[in-house]
């Protein structure tokens, strides 16, 4: 799996602790790394992801269709699923600001063995790290 | 000419340090099923 995922573009590093099955991902400052694709090259590997979780830096968007969103590049923002924390980053939509967010970008739900790769993954803020 | 090359380092400033302020920074991910 770690060299899977190490051959997955914008990977720049990858660790993994077997005693407690975390996987630790260092993105390439290149910003191709897409989380999505890292999914796929773990279940590709044999394994399940029970969860996700990314920090990122990026500003805070709103669509046409009233959903907030932290956009980390250009090409690729996370939608919010909105909980108080992003509920406190709202105001920001549209400016310059630059936040660093730690979320939860999937956690497999009960019973289920594989996850649902065609629906966009949600970003649950858990900290609000940095507003600069 | 000055005034031109700072009219450029201003453009190239706000051309890209936006971009270089969002990124992904670090992912973990927990997997079960792994020997």
């Amino acid at each position: 799996m770690k060299q899977n995922l190490g051959r997955q573009s914008g990977v720049q590093n990858v660790e993994v602790r077997l005693i407690d099955g975390k996987v630790q991902v260092t993105p390439k400052d290149d910003g191709q790394i897409d989380p999505v694709q890292l999914m796929k090259a773990t279940y590709d590997s044999g394994v399940t992801v029970a969860e996700m979780d990314v920090v990122a830096q990026g500003k805070i968007t709103k669509d046409s269709s009233g959903n907030f969103s932290l956009q980390v590049e250009p090409n690729r923002s996370f939608v919010f699923d909105p909980n108080e924390l992003s509920k406190g980053l709202e105001s920001l939509a549209g400016s310059p600001t630059a936040v660093t967010v730690h979320g939860q970008l999937y956690k497999k739900p009960p019973g289920k063995k594989k996850a649902d790769l065609s629906a966009p993954l949600k970003l649950l803020l858990l900290d609000v790290q940095k507003k600069e | 000419m000055n005034l031109r090359k700072v009219s450029l380092l201003c453009w190239l400033t706000f051309a890209f340090v936006p971009a270089s302020q969002a990124q992904i920074k670090h992912i973990e991910m927990r997997v079960e099923g792994m020997t």
